[in-house]
């Protein structure tokens, strides 16, 4: 887990999780933004990596965030149709499919990973989003790789 | 003064110990340079028990150390630890030993059910009695040495080719810098490409379409439907003794890759990188069978294989 990680999971007592978003540019972020200007309240172990499009966040992005420890991540992007690039959400789409299909292969449970569409005007949609995925990763508990490298023990 | 070597073997096959005797006349040219201070596989040496008369482990003291295989035993857990401490450069020699390797796919299954399997809980026999005593005491899983301790160098590969031993050696003696290739399988293999990847995947181990010889005319294999890992696999198996650039190991004989070398970066993980990529192109990657195993066949060590759920 990287040191950055490490001290927010140690400074969370008791458990908060740690979520990475990563928001596209031109909608989910804005939503982000609408969010902040608009006051509305949301919780604040969310981890915001602004990407130029969902569609650029490769599986190993995912993936790789999870195994250094992050409780949980998202991406999100501008609805169907809306995409900035034509068709960068359809690739999002598709991989979101194989990256639940891949985290029970890691020992994660799917829903450690969320994809959602998020328009630069659904300021609300953005919060209540976060909100919800930070109930859900609360009732799951931390990640299991968060403890790697203790001594092992013989069985 | 020579170099003192040292080199021992975990849970491997041997078969990283026979590249570095495959390194042949290189070998020979170094060797002058070389004491080897402790090497089973050339010179037995016992710690106690018939010859060794020693009370416990003690390895000697060395400049540089190899190991190959994986982690699995509490001696290997120990002993890891032990010539850390004794020697100043530390190689992981082969896949098993950087990441986990064959013998890691053993992290499918619990300690208990290898057991039930090996010893004849089939169809025909009756379950044999456990033995208590007469094995040592396993980990609970397999782990790569830099799991278990910090680790200068290492040489991926099932087996490491004798060139990357070699060049390893060599740079290590002069005292310059050994990086491994930072390429993929792919941007060292010769054969033919012309689009986008077969979007069906055929079975795995389907025969390939060839011209015997000729690897510029033979089309990539990934592209003809045969799931290969060369994008995912780092490059290195290409390389000859002589310097040449040859052709990757498997695509030699007109197979896939299945990634011996392991992953091209170590912060990515082959299965990741590969499904992505295969769901951005609108591949329906449901048709691949026993994702998990497939791509981190030697790889299981650092959390990649588990046997989840099951204890
Ligand atoms: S890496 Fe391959 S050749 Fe080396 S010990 Fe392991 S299984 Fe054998
Ligand atoms: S055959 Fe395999 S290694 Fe060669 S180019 Fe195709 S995918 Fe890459
Ligand atoms: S082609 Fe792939 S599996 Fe074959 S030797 Fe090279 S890296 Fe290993």
């Amino acid at each position: 887990m990287s040191p950055e990680l490490e001290s927010l999971s140690k400074s969370c007592q008791p458990f908060i999780p740690t979520i990475i978003a990563f928001c596209c540019n031109w909608c989910s972020y804005g939503a982000a933004d609408l969010a902040g200007v608009n006051r509305t309240k949301y919780p604040t172990n969310l981890r915001i990596v602004r990407v130029m499009c969902s569609g650029m966040v490769h599986a190993d992005m995912v993936i790789n965030s999870l195994l250094k420890g992050a409780d949980g991540v998202m991406v999100l992007g501008c609805h169907m149709g809306d995409c900035h690039y034509i068709n960068g959400n359809e690739k999002a789409a598709r991989r979101a499919e194989v990256i639940q299909e891949m985290l029970p292969d890691y020992g994660l449970e799917a829903q450690r990973f969320r994809i959602e569409w998020i328009s630069a005007a659904e300021g609300g949609k953005f919060a209540q989003t976060a909100q919800e995925m930070t109930d859900l990763i609360t009732k799951l508990g931390p990640n299991p790789f968060k403890k790697k490298g203790e001594e092992p023990d013989a069985c | 003064m020579p170099v003192r070597v040292l080199e021992e073997w975990f849970a491997g096959c041997g078969g990283c110990e026979v590249a570095i005797l495959d390194m042949g006349e290189v070998l020979l040219d170094v060797l002058p340079e070389l004491e080897f201070v402790y090497i089973p596989v050339l010179a037995d040496s016992k710690f106690f028990g018939q010859d060794g008369n020693g009370k416990e482990m003690d390895y000697p003291h060395a400049d540089v150390a190899l190991i190959s295989g994986s982690v699995r035993t509490k001696e290997n857990w120990e002993a890891a630890k032990q010539i850390r401490a004794r020697s100043k450069v530390l190689i992981a020699l082969g896949s098993c030993a950087a990441f986990g390797g064959i013998s890691a796919l053993a992290n499918l299954s619990t300690n208990r059910e290898i057991y039930d399997a090996y010893y004849g809980a089939s169809n025909n026999n009756d379950q044999a009695e456990i033995p208590e005593l007469t094995t040592e005491e396993m980990l609970n899983k397999v782990y790569a040495l830099n799991e278990v301790v910090e680790v200068d160098l290492i040489l991926p590969g099932c087996s490491p080719t004798p060139a990357s031993i070699a060049k390893a050696i060599t740079a290590l003696l002069k005292g310059e810098e050994f990086k491994l290739s930072e390429k993929s399988v792919c941007d060292t293999c010769p054969l033919e490409r012309k689009s986008k990847w077969g979007l069906e995947t055929k079975r795995p181990l389907a025969s390939a379409q060839f011209t015997p010889g000729d690897y510029n005319k033979t089309r990539c294999l990934a592209e003809q439907g045969i799931l290969c890992l060369g994008p995912v696999t780092r490059a290195g198996c290409a390389e000859r003794l002589d310097g040449e650039a040859e052709v990757p190991g498997c695509i030699r004989a007109f197979m896939p890759c299945r990634g011996c070398w392991g992953p091209v970066h170590t912060y990515t993980t082959p299965m990741s990188n590969m499904l992505g990529a295969l769901a951005s192109i609108g591949a329906d990657t449901s048709s691949i069978p026993d994702k998990k195993a497939l791509f981190n066949r030697y790889i299981g060590a650092h959390g990649n294989l588990n046997n989840c759920g099951k204890g």
